[in-house]
């Protein structure tokens, strides 16, 4: 009997999935998180699941880890004090930033600022350019006394070491790192040129200095962590979720702790991939939307898409923009502001508008009775009914749908002259406009077609809002897995081991020959799988990913292209870039030169096929109906009675018609008039928008 | 099924959905556009219209040029071709300055809307074309004549069909044919997505007509507008100000009056148009005017005819910002930028919590040369302090009102082979104030490309620095080296091989006494490094002694 437990620590809840290897039965708990020492939270969550299987904790093989902690550090400005090298005559680079505004009319923006202080940098003289020749050699020797005097100065705690074309070669940052180490063996140190380094020195500086920002934080937490497991009898593997969808070991988190950036959402995604896989819907937008913010992610021939930069801890309005951006390998999400949190008022003309302001957990939404007197998306979930006051997280929380009508009738309809059910009907369609609108503009953005995709959502909210926003996206088919409100710690338990590594280098395409390709994956193989062989895996076992990102020469935008790093995907490369490139944009320009611009690989550890998660908690038994219910039924105006089921008896094969309203604990499924629901044998509910 | 608008709710639903629409098709432009401006800056913008041709939706971020020029433009092309000769599949476009947007690099690409054979309403891009022939983008020309091919409104699409004598006509005319080819159907596909979006969500939301929408947010926006200008007092404002000019300096004057609800610009004063690429048409004057005033009033409400109909514009024929045919226009912006400031100043003393302090603006370094035996042509952006507001600290290296984006050293240096040595906040060039200016920098490129290389300098804020308002001084100019000796701007210059370009730019204004600056800080001005000492003592008026005091804190 082995298990294998997934750990998502969220902002509120700390969700842990368990799976019994043998039998592929999952059982899942929540608990509230513990923010002055999130490993407590885990450490009481696994011994709370393993009791609720019975299970020893010796048996649990592998523990997976998911945490906000790194985003909230940053968030926060929660980090240690980082000092900077950088090449001399380049030490304002990150005061600079873009030289560009994000917004024309607002005249008061605000910018991130930078996680070094100005005064916390110090240059060297050295430089090498675009080609790795160089221009002026280093001394690394002559950085010792300035860097000792601002160590103790400004009393830092970690060294990121910043050289301009450092992605081409980082000799001169290495240099320096043992200088570094040698003299000052406490510090922390992060190098621009190491892991994912690729051009363009603002972005790439700013994810080193976020490395060194949170390293001592995330190396104390990790310990803990260890310690914490180690003393409840842990004797398994631990596991941190990465941004890519792919786990690393405790010694590659430590080292490369800007990897951990949305790990949880991450993992969500990546759940919703493999349910689409099992139905045989290899395209999927997944949709998970909670408290505070909504995101979607697309995913293509059963592989969410993704990027390789992540824009966080948004200044100004959740603004793109406001916040920093990384060089991390994420999967690609669209997020927006909206959430059950989400407030709503009246903007500038006059129209109804919700989020991305939001009432967080206190006071929260009005209906929680702790102070809250602006009307949130849940106020209305209460008020059009598909909320249930007396069931709430499954009866663990009281809300008054008094208040909740209130705050509509006080904080809105009034001013609207509307009534309290038309304006908080006016809040739940301005949110399914919001996040329809934003995940077609994202869509098109990647030149899929929506239409095509099957909805997967999840969250506390999104199976709420999920059958009406795919009917404004003219999506047919929602499927609402078991345990959604666990998502990411289910993803967890999927993820592979996987390093990902890239490097930049120009190239006309035609001068790009197989040595130059032997090499270029040579060096970006021996990377990968040196850090996947520490953390255990034979490199006979690895999976590697290649892709290139090329452009038309003298263009702005590079399209990826997947690649298999056998010399013959050479020559498949043009035509993989044409059609990559008219499905974006429609057309091809067959007379233009290709430029290869970032080279990258993935190594992983290999998927294989997985069992069906047997849902423990899904019996499938009993009588699924419960006392129906009036509430808002969008397709005709006014509230008519839906019936009520208890998604957990529902039996596989069953199929209704809405209106309906499907409850599990930790949320809703809307199922309006014009909608049929059916069970499969997985416990998967799915939703067919006729 | 057919519904009708009831309801705000469903108005700003309706609303919000139409404005995406514009933002989806803008999207589409500037993915698919080879003209660097239009990937890089966004210079283009995409409108909806109803079938009476007036402006429900213009794209989120088009930039401040397009605000409200477009229904003009429709105009325009309804007067040569009438509503009811127009069928499907028809396309319409003009690059003529006076009835675009003020110069002929843009082009205004018009596609009818029909659902079914009823027309519902029209869709329209804008773009900045690669090229356009003559001189290129230069303030050298003297008159039209000499810019380019100018594009009546003509039939680019009949009933589907491309007519080819167009694509002929340009292709004998333009530099990359190919490049501005592909930006023309770029705008003929963004025109085509929004036609299918309009005519589904019209499908969608049973609406047959556009009409009843148009009004009520026609309606909406005008309100807002009319309230908001309510809140500023009646009252007359008058400014001038000077900036640099192809042949000595140029005046630009304005007359700003409040009355309930409604605002007037006047720019009686301004000097005349002249024989130099620098002139503005009157529909670029309005954008501009139209923008200024937005930000100083209600920025947040979206661009449509409603928010410029309490806004009246005069401006005397042939004057700088009323250039009639056939005045040169190719670098409208050069003048047509500096009426923000010009309002502003304008208003420093009416809306001293809203205005915005003269920026350094940013420098567009246009650098010919060759590179790994390829030829190239770019622009290097680097960008001067953002002007200070009240309570409100001017950012570093941030442009105002134009808006390009930096250039990375790493990717600069990889595609010209040019050397960038340095890269630094410049202390003390933010001018001083209670809030101070920001920071403009200093750069210093050297030419390793191994061949020659030209730099056009054009940039402004040497002579005439960035104002402060409310009692703050100015921000430090903006100079020219070469081979470190300094240089005048409005020139282009050759750097051979080793040669060297130092430029500094200039910072923003700042806002209020300087001596209203708190010591707190000034006290994180040093710590930073953004004020020296000797700035304490000469533009905050310090003594030497409270300088050095201050000092030994930091």
């Amino acid at each position: 009997m082995t298990y294998r437990i997934g750990v998502d620590i969220g902002g509120t809840f700390t969700d842990l999935a368990l799976i019994n290897d043998s039998d592929g039965r999952v059982f899942t708990h929540k608990l509230l998180t513990t923010p002055d020492a999130p490993e407590r939270a885990v450490v009481d969550g696994v011994r709370a699941i393993l009791e609720l299987t019975g299970g020893a904790i010796s048996d649990v093989t592998d523990l997976v880890h998911g945490t906000t902690l790194v985003t909230n550090a940053l968030i926060e400005r929660r980090g240690c004090k980082v000092g900077m090298i950088v090449t001399k005559g380049f030490r304002d680079t990150l005061d600079m930033g873009r030289e560009t505004r994000y917004d024309l009319y607002d005249l008061r923006l605000r910018f991130a600022q930078p996680l070094v202080e100005r005064r916390a940098r110090i240059e060297v003289d050295e430089r090498i350019d675009h080609s790795g020749r160089v221009l002026r050699p280093l001394d690394a020797e002559s950085i010792v006394k300035p860097l000792s005097e601002m160590v103790q100065r400004e009393r830092l705690e970690a060294i990121a070491i910043c050289l301009l074309h450092s992605y081409v070669d980082a000799t001169h940052e290495r240099q320096i790192a043992e200088v570094v180490r040698k003299h000052h063996p406490d510090l922390r140190v992060s190098l621009s040129g190491e892991g994912y380094p690729v051009i363009r020195e603002f972005e790439r500086w700013t994810t080193a200095t976020l490395n060194a920002y949170v390293q001592p934080l995330v190396h104390r937490y990790l310990g803990s962590l260890e310690s914490g497991l180690r003393t409840s009898g842990f004797e398994g593997r631990l596991l941190i979720m990465g941004s890519n969808g792919g786990t690393m070991n405790p010694a590659t988190a430590r080292r490369f702790p800007a990897r951990l950036l949305e790990s949880g959402p991450a993992a969500g995604i990546l759940m919703s991939a493999s349910v689409g896989r099992a139905l045989g819907r290899p395209d999927v937008l997944g949709y998970d939307m909670g408290g505070t913010t909504a995101k979607g992610a697309l995913i293509r021939e059963g592989q969410p898409m993704k990027r390789y930069d992540l824009e966080v801890a948004h200044v100004h309005h959740f603004r793109r923009g406001s916040g920093l951006t990384m060089n991390v390998p994420v999967l690609d999400m669209i997020e927006i502001g909206a959430g059950g949190g989400s407030l709503a008022s009246l903007d500038d003309r006059g129209m109804l508008q919700v989020g991305p302001r939001s009432a967080g957990a206190v006071p929260g939404p009005a209906c929680y009775g702790r102070g809250g007197t602006t009307p949130a998306l849940t106020d209305a979930n209460l008020v059009l009914g598909y909320l249930d006051p007396g069931s709430f997280l499954g009866g663990r929380m009281k809300v008054d749908a008094g208040a909740a009508a209130a705050a509509i009738e006080t904080g809105l309809a009034r001013d609207l002259s509307a009534t309290t059910t038309r304006a908080a009907w006016g809040i739940h369609e301005v949110v399914n406009e919001n996040v329809a609108r934003a995940f077609r503009v994202h869509a098109s953005e990647h030149g899929v077609d929506v239409r095509r995709c099957t909805m997967v959502a999840f969250g506390g909210s999104g199976p709420l809002h999920a059958a009406r926003v795919a009917r404004k996206l003219k999506i047919n088919q929602v499927v609402l897995p078991p345990a959604a409100g666990v998502m990411s710690a289910l993803g967890l338990l999927i993820s592979p081991l996987s390093f990902e590594v890239a490097m930049t280098r120009t190239t006309l395409w035609n001068d790009v020959d197989r040595q130059q390709w032997d090499e270029m994956f040579g060096i970006l193989r021996q990377r990968a799988e040196e850090v996947l062989s520490e953390a255990g895996l034979s490199v006979t076992d690895m999976e590697l990913h290649g892709r290139l990102d090329l452009r038309y020469a003298g263009q702005g935008y590079e399209v990826g292209v997947d690649v298999s790093l056998d010399r013959s995907s050479l020559q498949e490369v043009p035509a993989r870039f044409d059609a990559a490139y008219a499905s974006v944009f429609g057309i091809t320009l067959a007379d233009q030169q290709l430029e290869v611009v970032h080279w990258r690989l993935e190594a992983r550890s290999p998927t294989g096929k997985q069992r069906p998660m047997q849902f423990a908690s899904y019996s499938g038994q009993g009588e699924a109906d419960k006392a129906p219910r009036k509430a808002f039924d969008g397709e005709t105006g006014g509230y008519v009675e839906h019936r009520v089921l208890d998604r957990y008896r529902l039996a596989p094969g069953q199929t209704f018609e809405g209106p309906a309203l499907v409850e599990e604990m930790e949320s809703t499924t809307v199922v309006g008039s014009g909608v049929r629901g059916r069970v499969d044998q997985q416990h998967n509910l799915i939703l067919e928008i006729l | 099924m057919s519904k009708v608008i009831t309801d705000t709710i469903t108005l700003g639903i309706h609303w919000d959905r139409l404005i995406s629409i514009a933002d989806e098709m803008m999207q589409a432009l500037i993915r698919t556009a080879f003209s660097s401006t239009v990937r890089e800056t966004h210079d283009c913008s995409t409108t909806l219209f109803d079938a009476r041709g007036r402006a429900v939706a213009q794209a989120t971020s088009a930039i401040p040029s397009f605000t409200g020029t477009a229904p003009i433009t429709l105009a325009h092309m309804l007067k040569r071709y009438p509503a009811a000769s127009l069928r499907p599949g028809d396309v319409l476009l003009t690059n003529d300055p006076w009835m675009g947007t003020g110069h002929m690099f843009d082009v205004s690409v018009m596609r009818p809307i029909f659902s079914g054979e009823k027309l519902v309403g029209y869709c329209m891009s804008v773009s900045h074309l690669p090229d356009v022939g003559g001189a290129g983008w230069s303030p050298e020309t003297t008159e039209m004549y000499q810019e380019g091919l100018r594009l009546p409104v003509t039939k680019f699409f009949e009933a589907g069909v491309r007519n080819a004598w167009v694509v002929e006509l340009v292709e004998g005319n333009v530099r990359v044919a190919d490049q501005v080819i592909g930006d023309l159907m770029a705008n003929v596909a963004c025109t085509a997505v929004g036609e299918r979006l309009l005519v589904e969500f019209m499908q969608e939301s049973g609406l047959e007509d556009l009409g009843p929408i148009a009004d009520a947010v026609l309606e909406h926006s005008e309100d807002a507008m009319r309230a908001s200008l309510r809140q500023v007092a009646a009252g007359v404002h008058k400014h001038q100000i000077q900036i640099e000019g192809k042949a000595g300096p140029i005046t630009l004057a304005c007359t700003v009056q409040f009355k309930d609800g409604g605002v007037s610009v006047d720019y009686t004063g301004c000097d005349p148009a002249g024989p130099f690429g620098m002139n503005v048409p009157f529909c670029y004057t309005r954008a501009m005017t139209g923008y200024a005033l937005k930000c100083l009033t209600l920025p947040s409400v979206p661009n449509n005819d409603g928010v410029m109909a309490p806004i009246e514009i005069t401006a005397p024929e042939n004057c700088i910002v009323n250039a009639l045919p056939p005045a040169a226009t190719a670098v409208r912006h050069s003048v047509g930028h500096a009426l923000y400031p010009l309002l502003m100043g304008a208003l420093a003393r009416a809306l001293p919590e809203r205005v915005h302090a003269e920026s350094g603006g940013g420098n567009m370094l246009n650098v010919r040369g060759e590179f790994k035996s390829r030829k190239h042509s770019q622009v290097f952006f680097c960008s001067g302090g953002y002007g200070a507001l009240q309570g409100f600290d001017g950012h570093s290296t941030t442009p105002a009102p134009s808006n390009p984006r930096g250039m990375p050293v790493e990717i600069w240096e990889a595609q010209t082979g040019m050397l960038i040595e340095s890269k630094v906040l410049l202390a003390d060039s933010g001018g001083a104030g209670a809030a101070r200016g920001g920071l403009g920098q200093r750069m210093r490129m050297r030419n390793e490309s191994g061949s020659p290389v030209n730099v056009s300098c054009f940039s402004g804020r040497t002579e005439f620095l960035p104002q402060g308002y409310a009692g703050g001084a100015p921000g430090k100019a903006r100079r020219y080296w070469i081979n470190d000796e300094p240089v005048p701007s409005k020139k282009v210059y050759v750097l051979k091989p080793g040669d060297t370009l130092m430029t500094v730019e200039a910072g923003g204004g700042g806002f209020g006494q300087p001596s209203q600056r708190t010591s707190e800080q000034l006290l994180q001005d040093l710590r930073e490094g953004f004020v020296t000492e000797r700035g304490l003592v000469e533009d905050y008026g310090l003594t030497p002694a409270a300088a050095a005091e201050l000092a030994s804190h930091s």
